[in-house]
Formats: C-alpha cells, sequence, structure tokens
C-alpha cells in the first residue's frame, strides 16, 4: 500500500471515529468534533502535499528556453499586416465617430471649386501657390488637403442645422502636393479634417474639442498652446500644439505641431447656403503621417508607401 | 525669411528675456522655424591693422605684420588685395574660421607656410561666414567705422540672434515683410510703445517749394515726368523721382560695412550703393524700388521727357530682361513703358534696355504697387523669385510708396531732378464696425472693452464709439482688414489665443453616420490582414505610361498630370493591381517567397466619366496581389466573400482582354454581372516585370461589393441526431466541371430535409495526358428529424452516384 492509499485509508478511519460523538455528553461534543476535524485537516495537507510531489516525478523536464517541442519542426505563422497609415486612420476615426462626428472620404481627383473656391482662396490668390497642387490636362487637381471636402460636408448636413443640430463631419484621406520627394517630405500622404458649426460654436469649443481628441489619443490629460496661421477658409486660424506625451518620451518641455484650424471664415458658410449671422463654425486638418511617424519613431516618411513588407510586417 | 532681434529692437523696447520674447512671437505673430545666435561665431575675431606688408618670392603670399591693438603679429596672407596701412579682420589663433561654424568647426592655429610663421588669418567675407559673398579678397574696413583692437562682433553687431521666420503664415501680411512692421507688431504682443521711425512720414526731403499739390499727389513744380496707368486693379500707384547719380552710386565700394552686415543678414548682399539702399529700404519697409537709366529710358520711348505707361504686355510681345533672358509676354504680365516701349516688367525684373550701369548719369528711381493677382501669375510663368516679388505679391500698400522714395533719396544724398506721383486708386481707409459682444461670442472670452480698445491702438488702429459699436478705422499698411473677423482675429491674437478658457460643444445624441465604402474599408483590412494572412500594401495614385502599357491598360483613358514631378508619375492610376505587381519583385529578392499584398484605394479614368458636380467619377477598389495560382487567388477571393457573409457567388470564364491568362482567370458573377476578375497574370506580362509566375491577383470595385445581398440568418443547424460522413471518389471524363457534380450533389442532399456539409477532399490527375480525373468529395449529413438507419444512409448515397452516372457517365471508385 502506497503512502497515500495508508493516508485514504486513516481518513476514511477517521469518520467512523466521528461517529461516536453521538455517545458523548454534550459538552464534550465540541471540544471531540474540533479534535478530529483537525487530525482530517492534517491529513488531507499530507495527501496534497505527497501527491504534488508524485507528479513533480511524472512530468517530463523540458527546455523552456526553446522554441518548439522535441522532435518537431518549425512552422511559421503567417499573419498579415494592416499599413500603419491606415492604423492610425482607422484610430481616428473611431474617436471622431466616437465624439459623434459623421465620417466622409475625399475623391482623390476634384476641381477648383473645392480645392480654392468654396474656401474663399479668391482666384489667383498668393495663398494657392503655398499648397503646390498637382493639376490634369483637364485642370482637375489630386486634392492637396482633405479641405475639399468642407463646402459638400456644410452642404450636406445643412439640414443638422434646421433641425436644430449641430454639423460635425469628420474627413480622413489622401492628398498630394508637388513636393520632392525625400526622408520628411512626401508628395502623397493622409489628412484629417474637421468640420463643426452651430449656433454658439466658439474658438474656446475648437480647442476644447481638439485637446479631447488628443488627450483620447495618447491616452493621457495634455496641455496645448497655439501659434498664429494664416488660411484663407478661417479667421481667425492658427496652429495647434500639444504638449509631448509621455508615450512619446515627452517629460513635460516639448511642444509637437499638429495641425492647422481656425473660425470658418463666413464666406466659406455663405457659400454652402449658410448664414453666417446665425451660424458659426470651426474646422482644422491635420496629418496622420505625422501621427504615425512620431508614434513608431519614423525617420523616413518614404517607407509608407514603398510596399516593402520587410517595413510593413513590423505592424 | 531672416530677422534680426537687433533691427526690432531699434523700434521697440524690449524688457523680457529673448526666450519668453521668441515664445511670444511664435504664440501670437508668426511661427519661427529656428534661431541662429551669431555670437559665438565670431569668437576670436579682431579689427587689426596691418602695419608691414611684403611679398613672399615666387609665391603669391603676402608676410604681413598686424597690429591687434596691444602688440604686432606676423600673419601669411594670399589676398591679392592686402596691403600696407589698411584695417583689416583677422581670425585669431585657437578661434573657429565663422564660415564652418557648426558644420566642421575648423579651428585656425599657428602654422608654418612656406617656411614662415602665421597666426591665424586675415579673412574674405565669405571666411566670415557672409554667404554669397565674393572671394575677392580680404576685407577692408573704413577707419570711420572702427580702431585695430576692435572686437569684429561689436563693431559690426554680430551680437544678434536671427529668427527664420515662415513666411506661409505671413502671406495675408504685407506690412510684416518689413522689419518696421515686424516690429510694430512685436510692440503690439508686448504692449510696449512703437518707436515710429520718422521718414515714414518725411517731406523735408524735397526743398522748400519744390513739390505742389496736383490733382490731389504731390509732384515737383514744373514736372516734365508723365505717369499714366492703365487701370487701378493693375497698378493703384506709381511714383518715381529723377535723380543725378554721383560717381560712387554705381560701384561697389572699397570698404565693408554695417550696412553689408544688415544685408548678408537677411540673406541679401551689397552689390552698388544704389541697389544696396534700395534693398535695405525693402527689407526695412517691405516697398520695393527699381533704377532705369534716366538716358536710356527716353531714349527707348523716343522722347523729351520720360513718360511712363503702366500696362499690361499685349500677346505677342517680347522684352529682355536685365538677366539677358528674352522672354514671351503674356496678356497677364504688367509692363512699365517708356512711351508704351516695354522698359521693365513691372515688380519682377528691369528692362536690359534701360538698365543702370557705369556711365549711368540719371536714373529714374520708381516706388510703385501692383496687382499681386498678375504678379503672382508673372512670377509662376516667368520663374521669377526675388525678394521684391515676394513682397509685391503679399499685396503692398500704396499708402507707403512716396515715404520710401522720399527716404531713398535722402539716404543717396541726391539732389531730386524732378518728382512725380500718380496714386490711382486713391486713398481709402477700412473701417470695421464691430461689438465687444460680437468679439468675445466668436472667441468664447469675455474681454472688456477697455482690454480690445487698448490692444487695438497699440498696433496703430484707430477707435471710435458710436454708443453701439466700436468703429475701428484700420492703419493705412494694414491692407488685410475689411470684415469682423479680421478684427476679432487680431483681438484674440494680440491678446493671446492660450488665454481662451477651454469648453465644449453640447452634443445631440445621434449615430454618427460613417461613409459606408470607410466601414467596408476597415472589415476587409482585419479579413484580409488579420485572418487571411495578407499584407497592406499603399502605392502612389500616380503611374507612368509605361507602367500602363506593360499591362495593357490604355494610357489614353486616364487622367494626366500635366505637373508632375517625373514620367514615373504622369498617369492617375486606373487600376491598383499593376502598381502591387510592381511591388512583387522587390520583395521577392528581399527574401519573402510566399505572400499577398493588397491594396484599398481610388481609381478613376476617363471613360468612367463625371460626377454631377463635374468632377471624375472615383471608384474605391481593392486590389490583391499573391504568388500562387488561380486556385490560390480564387481561394482567397472566396474566403474573403465568405467572410463578408455575402451569399457564395457564381463563376464564368474570363473572355476580356487584359491582363489576365485568359484560360486560368475566371469573372465573379452576380445576376449575370461581373463583380471581379481574378486568376493568373500572362506569363508575358510578367517577363516585363522580370518576374516568373504563376502570380495571380483580383480588384474588385467596393461599390460592387456593398451591393451583393448579405447571408441574413446564417442560421445553426445543430442536429440533434448524429450525422455520418461519407468520401466519394469518381472517375470522370476531364471535361466534366468541379462545380457541376457538386450543384448536382448539393441539390440532392437539400431535397432530403438534411443537415450536410460537402467538402472537396481531392482532384487527381495521374498524368498530363491522362483523359479522365478523378474527384473525391466528403460528404457530412445528419436527418433533422431522427438517427438514419444504414438503409436510408445506402439510398442517399445511391442516389447521389445514379445521377452523377446518369449526368456525366462517371464511374464510382
Amino acid at each position: 500500500m502506497s503512502k497515500i492509499e495508508e493516508l485514504k485509508q486513516e481518513l476514511k478511519n477517521l469518520g467512523s471515529e466521528y461517529a461516536k460523538i453521538k455517545t458523548l455528553p454534550p459538552e464534550e461534543r465540541k471540544a471531540f468534533g474540533e479534535k478530529i476535524n483537525k487530525k482530517k485537516q492534517d491529513i488531507l495537507a499530507q495527501i496534497t502535499k505527497l501527491e504534488e510531489e508524485e507528479e513533480l516525478e511524472s512530468v517530463e523536464k523540458i527546455d523552456l528556453t526553446a522554441p518548439f517541442a522535441e522532435n518537431e519542426t518549425f512552422k511559421a505563422k503567417k499573419y498579415g499586416t494592416k499599413h500603419p497609415l491606415t492604423q492610425e486612420l482607422e484610430k481616428v476615426i473611431s474617436i471622431y465617430s466616437g465624439l459623434g462626428f459623421d465620417i466622409l472620404e475625399p475623391f482623390q481627383l476634384d476641381d477648383e471649386f473645392h480645392m480654392f473656391e468654396s474656401l474663399n482662396f479668391p482666384a489667383g490668390h498668393p495663398a494657392r501657390d503655398g499648397y503646390d497642387t498637382f493639376r490634369t490636362a483637364e485642370g482637375f487637381i489630386p486634392p492637396a488637403h482633405t479641405s475639399t471636402m468642407q463646402h459638400r460636408a456644410l452642404k450636406k448636413y445643412k439640414k443638422n442645422l434646421d433641425e436644430g443640430k449641430n454639423i460635425a463631419v469628420a474627413i480622413p484621406g489622401r492628398v498630394f502636393r508637388n513636393e520632392d520627394v525625400d526622408a520628411t517630405h512626401e508628395h502623397t500622404f493622409y489628412q484629417c479634417e474637421g468640420v463643426f458649426v452651430s449656433k454658439t460654436a466658439t474658438m474656446g469649443e475648437m480647442l476644447g474639442v481638439l485637446k479631447q481628441f488628443f488627450e483620447i489619443y495618447y491616452g493621457q490629460s495634455l496641455n496645448i498652446k497655439t501659434q498664429p496661421g494664416y488660411f484663407p477658409f478661417t479667421e481667425p486660424s492658427v496652429e495647434l500644439l500639444i504638449e509631448k506625451p509621455k508615450s512619446l518620451g515627452g517629460k513635460g518641455d516639448g511642444w509637437l505641431e499638429m495641425l492647422g484650424c481656425g473660425m470658418i471664415h463666413p464666406n466659406v458658410l455663405k457659400c454652402a447656403g449658410i448664414d453666417p449671422e446665425v451660424y458659426k463654425g470651426f474646422a482644422w486638418g491635420g496629418g496622420i503621417d505625422r501621427l504615425a511617424m512620431l508614434k513608431y519613431q519614423l525617420n523616413d516618411i518614404r517607407y509608407f508607401e514603398s510596399g516593402k513588407l520587410e517595413f510593413l510586417k513590423e505592424f | 525669411m531672416k530677422i534680426s532681434l537687433n533691427e526690432i529692437k531699434k523700434y521697440v523696447d524690449i524688457k523680457i528675456p529673448t526666450e519668453e520674447l521668441l515664445k511670444l512671437i511664435g504664440s501670437r505673430l508668426v511661427e519661427i522655424e529656428g534661431t541662429q545666435s551669431l555670437k559665438e561665431k565670431y569668437e576670436g575675431v579682431k579689427i587689426v591693422k596691418v602695419v608691414e606688408c611684403e611679398k613672399i618670392p615666387e609665391t603669391h603670399l603676402s608676410l604681413c605684420q598686424v597690429f591687434d591693438g596691444e602688440k604686432n603679429v606676423q600673419v601669411v596672407c594670399g589676398a591679392p588685395n592686402v596691403h600696407t596701412g589698411m584695417l583689416a579682420s583677422w581670425i585669431m589663433p585657437g578661434a573657429i574660421v565663422p564660415e564652418t561654424f557648426g558644420n566642421e568647426n575648423f579651428r585656425l592655429s599657428v602654422k608654418k607656410l612656406r617656411g614662415f610663421e602665421s597666426n591665424g588669418m586675415l579673412a574674405a567675407a565669405d571666411e566670415l561666414g557672409f554667404s554669397g559673398a565674393d572671394h575677392d579678397g580680404i576685407i577692408e574696413i573704413d577707419p570711420k567705422d572702427a580702431n585695430p583692437g576692435d572686437i569684429f562682433s561689436d563693431v559690426f553687431g554680430m551680437d544678434d540672434i536671427i529668427l527664420d521666420i515662415e513666411n506661409k503664415s505671413l502671406t495675408h501680411r504685407p506690412d510684416c515683410f518689413g522689419l518696421i512692421g515686424f516690429a510694430r507688431e512685436v510692440a503690439g504682443i508686448l504692449g510696449e510703445k512703437f518707436h515710429e521711425p520718422e521718414f515714414l512720414y518725411h517731406e523735408e526731403v524735397f526743398p522748400e517749394g519744390f513739390l505742389i499739390e496736383k490733382d490731389g499727389n504731390l509732384v515737383a513744380k514744373d514736372s516734365k515726368v508723365s505717369i499714366k496707368i492703365e487701370s487701378a486693379e493693375i497698378c493703384p500707384r506709381y511714383s518715381c523721382a529723377v535723380l543725378e547719380v554721383k560717381e560712387d552710386f554705381l560701384k561697389k565700394g572699397k570698404y565693408f560695412k554695417k550696412s553689408d552686415v544688415f544685408l548678408y543678414k537677411a540673406d541679401m548682399r551689397p552689390v552698388s550703393p544704389i541697389v544696396d539702399i534700395t534693398n535695405i529700404l525693402m527689407l526695412e519697409t517691405g516697398q520695393p524700388l527699381h533704377a532705369f537709366d534716366y538716358d536710356k529710358f527716353i531714349a527707348v520711348g523716343g522722347t523729351e521727357k520720360p513718360e511712363v505707361l503702366v500696362r499690361l504686355a499685349k500677346e505677342g510681345e517680347k522684352l529682355q530682361l536685365i538677366d539677358e533672358k528674352t522672354i514671351d509676354l503674356s496678356p497677364n504680365d504688367i509692363l512699365i513703358t517708356s512711351n508704351n516701349i516695354p522698359v521693365a516688367l513691372a515688380g519682377a525684373m528691369g528692362g536690359k534696355n534701360t538698365e543702370v550701369d557705369v556711365s549711368t548719369k540719371k536714373i529714374i528711381l520708381e516706388s510703385a504697387t501692383f496687382s499681386l493677382y498678375n504678379l503672382r501669375k508673372t512670377q509662376m510663368a516667368h520663374g521669377i523669385f526675388s525678394e521684391a516679388i515676394t513682397r509685391f505679391t503679399k499685396g503692398q500698400p500704396a499708402s507707403e510708396t512716396f515715404n520710401v522714395l522720399a527716404e531713398a533719396i535722402k539716404e543717396l544724398d541726391a539732389k531730386p531732378l524732378d518728382f512725380a506721383d500718380n496714386w490711382m486708386s486713391g486713398p481709402k481707409a477700412n473701417v470695421v464696425k464691430i461689438t465687444t459682444q460680437e468679439i468675445n461670442s466668436l472667441l468664447g472670452t469675455s474681454y472688456t472693452t477697455t482690454q480690445i480698445v487698448k490692444c487695438l491702438e497699440n498696433v496703430s488702429f484707430s477707435v471710435e464709439n458710436d454708443g453701439e459699436a466700436m468703429i475701428i478705422t484700420a492703419p493705412a499698411f494694414r491692407t488685410d482688414i475689411h470684415i469682423k473677423e479680421d478684427i476679432i482675429e487680431e483681438v484674440g491674437r494680440l491678446l493671446g489665443y492660450d488665454n481662451i478658457p477651454l469648453s465644449l460643444p453640447t452634443k445631440h445624441f445621434k449615430m454618427p453616420e460613417i461613409d459606408p465604402i470607410i466601414s467596408l474599408k476597415s472589415s476587409l483590412r482585419t479579413i484580409l490582414s488579420d485572418k487571411m494572412g495578407a499584407h497592406e500594401v499603399l502605392t502612389y495614385s500616380f503611374v507612368s505610361e509605361d507602367l500602363q502599357k506593360k499591362v495593357n491598360e490604355n494610357p489614353e483613358d486616364s487622367y494626366k498630370i500635366v505637373n508632375s514631378i517625373s514620367p514615373e508619375l504622369q498617369c492617375f492610376r486606373q487600376s491598383i493591381t499593376p502598381s502591387l505587381i510592381d511591388k512583387i519583385r522587390e520583395n521577392l529578392k528581399a527574401g519573402f517567397s510566399d505572400f499577398s499584398i493588397y491594396e484599398l484605394n481610388q481609381v478613376t479614368k476617363k471613360s468612367l466619366g463625371l460626377t454631377e458636380e463635374g468632377v471624375p467619377k472615383m471608384e474605391t477598389h481593392l486590389a490583391l496581389v499573391k504568388i500562387g495560382d488561380y486556385y490560390s487567388v480564387k481561394k482567397s477571393l472566396e474566403e474573403m466573400i465568405d467572410f463578408l457573409n455575402i451569399e457564395p457567388l457564381s463563376i464564368s470564364e474570363n473572355t476580356e482582354k487584359s491582363y489576365f491568362e485568359s484560360l486560368h482567370s475566371a469573372n465573379l458573377i452576380y445576376q449575370n454581372k461581373i463583380v471581379a476578375t481574378f486568376g493568373e497574370i500572362q506569363t508575358r506580362i510578367l517577363k516585363k516585370f522580370k518576374l516568373e509566375g504563376p502570380i495571380s491577383a483580383f480588384e474588385i470595385d467596393l461599390e460592387k461589393l456593398l451591393s451583393l445581398p448579405k447571408n441574413i440568418s446564417k442560421s445553426f443547424n445543430l442536429s440533434k441526431f448524429p450525422s455520418v460522413t461519407r468520401d466519394l471518389t469518381f472517375k470522370t471524363n476531364e471535361d466534366i466541371k468541379f462545380i457541376d457534380l457538386e450543384r448536382d450533389i448539393e441539390s440532392i442532399l437539400a431535397s432530403k430535409e438534411l443537415i450536410f456539409e460537402l467538402t472537396p477532399v481531392s482532384i487527381y490527375r495521374p498524368e498530363k495526358t491522362s483523359k479522365t480525373k478523378n474527384i473525391s468529395f466528403r460528404l457530412t449529413f445528419s436527418s433533422k428529424k431522427k438517427t438514419l438507419d444504414s438503409n436510408e444512409i445506402s439510398a442517399i448515397i445511391e442516389e447521389v452516384t445514379k445521377k452523377l452516372i446518369d449526368n456525366y457517365g462517371v464511374e464510382v471508385i
């Protein structure tokens, strides 16, 4: 008989001994019960200990550091990957839709009207130069900013205003600028636009919304600051900077320039058939590539459109 | 644009540390892209006097003794202009040559040259780090400016910080393209007094009684200059003076001057006194000036006195510019003409025919403003990007031409012979009426009227109150102030956007609408990457004609970028697959052997037509390219369709001519329409990409994918009764199609109220030449009602085999 079996037998015997309790005077029963119970617990503990020892002896010793078991061959698991830029785009979309923004996508070939005119760039205005636009022979323009959708978004959701609600739209998309490509410049990149209109929109609300976006995006509270900017389609216009987040190695000192924003110019609202005397709005646009480059500490923007699996498999 | 902080300090008292000042400029005026402190660069540079200078025989070198204020030092110098008695700049041994500062930091030492000890060096302007400077000799300093032993940095104001300003955010502020305007803003931000330079208002440059008022303009009493302007739109104002040229106007002086440093700090360089003075005034005021040779001007026009006509160019007109190039003018270009003969491309460059040269006796000095819109086109058309046109294209105010011209005359110390002015557009005040409430309600602030008035007056606005609202008049140089929002911007900016309290808008409860294409793209990424092991790539929307031709696409059907970066990026792509094929080889070479790549992006072609808005119709496509044969891509496509919960679709032969191998590609069909084509890429095409097959692909329009019916109720038919599994192998003729057998088996199983699963097990052909093949299926089924007995099972199997024998003549194995 093994030691464990002996102990189990002892446990059984203890059961019949316990039956004697009924024969004892009531005042002794408590002490008796406790005594038996104590014995029982001791035996159970011994059994557990012995069983554990037994198992330890029976289990085969293996090399915990080896990648797979002996006599097996290596099989690579094939994981696919999403592009780092589309991952950021999806994250940005999910935050804005969570905040209540409708999501629209821009066209990759658009016209002069949506690129400039509807955004209060007078014909021939020098501010148009800053956008280094490509053009097709027909005069179409691959958009140089996602703002090409502002006019469409305002018109599409004007009905919200009539119902006493706000217009809130975010527009992520691909944009193009005629720039020579180097480590920090690409002619093809991604932006996300935001448009908000209500009767009571203020610059304070704009900064509040953007602060909230970046706080959700980086998962921490952040300080923000601004510097004056110039965009014909917003006035006042500013550039928004955020405190360098902890996840990017920020220690509360550095600032990151994130996007351009401002109060929608009355001419832009007017052009979309919205009365600027009654409604106010704000809009912004920022680069997605920059978010991804900061996140992954990439120093060469050219990887994004390279199609190199060596790069893409890391994401 | 480069701005010297020392220059700003001339106009405004700065009482806060530089670091804080830069922060304030950054947050309330303009982005500073970078700063450069010059002080350290000039440590160890002194002014010395050359007391002895002897040529070293058979070399170009001179052996010099220089006096550094305390003692004589020996320096070997190779410059041709070194001579006894001159004041020069001396870089001491141990000091860094300023030109190399911040780069290789080349430190001088005591060394021997041709056997002579040389301590440090006498420097040329470029060696002192003045970029763009000539290297035709060491600089000579005017004894009026310095003494031997003086510190170079002290004499020339090198204890300075240069701000590198982001021009783009000042596009609407022509006044800030001059140091004075910039300084005025700095004063406004700091709330400090702005010391307006007197010259902006002076007329005393002209002798008493010289000027008279004529048609509202000040002109010389007996002015012989006539100025005609075609329209105020193209040229709001044209002022000019005729000046007698002094001998030293036109050639570069021998001394290195403080004004040279002023120009270098702004990334310009000295040329001659007349050019330097006009450039300096432009840098200070933002108003460019231009000089014509007077005699050439009237000779070109064939008139006795200058007859200036400012007009638009005519089709076919040509003009040779100062840079020798002859340009074809367009009707957009504004011309300065002498009696209608072109003499300058306005705002951009002077004409060769009136260029000032060493023999010039008299000049016409022009101070004018032109339409920024025309000039912008001129700039683009002729590729002229000078400091002057950069300023003109911001819209310089017409109010300043007279003052700047007067100051130029004074600086040149020239006697005006004549003066004329034509202010076509006339002075115009920009007045805006606005309430404190309107300002606060857009900013989300609670500023008081007093705060607002003070901040506006600080930057030269005048404010009156009519009891209801503020009536705000912008200073003449603020051509950008027109509407209420312009004033709100001024207030918000000057009082600090960062002082605005943050709040959040009221949110209305509603489900956000997400463009269904965006949602579908997201689902596809999860399916393809996370479930099916494919890699998502992004490639350019622009491709080459060459690529399109390789895959039999018609480049004529592509929208073409007329200003593309290269021919590689000229055509807007019609499909994504070619871009992906183009990425295969590189990845194979990098060691990846078995992979799928896909991209989700927009494509278009002319034949798709335009939308109602008149812009090209775009399609969002998914393209996937993989290493593998027809069946592997078919599997990918079917799996994807299944993951999307779309009902299985049928397949038809591909008869379209494209990049697919026709016998190894097929169409995915829904209601007799092609949803997508998939299959192997033609070997012939792969060869052009230096690839070997099989490589297969599919491309699908997401709108089509969205329109496909979903399996709404994927029923979970979990049977309560045990199921049976039978494998059946049929030997068939080679022409028999798999799908026909599969359909027939399915139809029988479906007719029996069975819960079943039919899976292909193998398709076996013993030899390539065999006329038959063996197809094996696995049938798993159970009844919905009871446990099937062996008779019932046999009956089902028999029915299946009988049908296949009857219909296709198969042999059961």
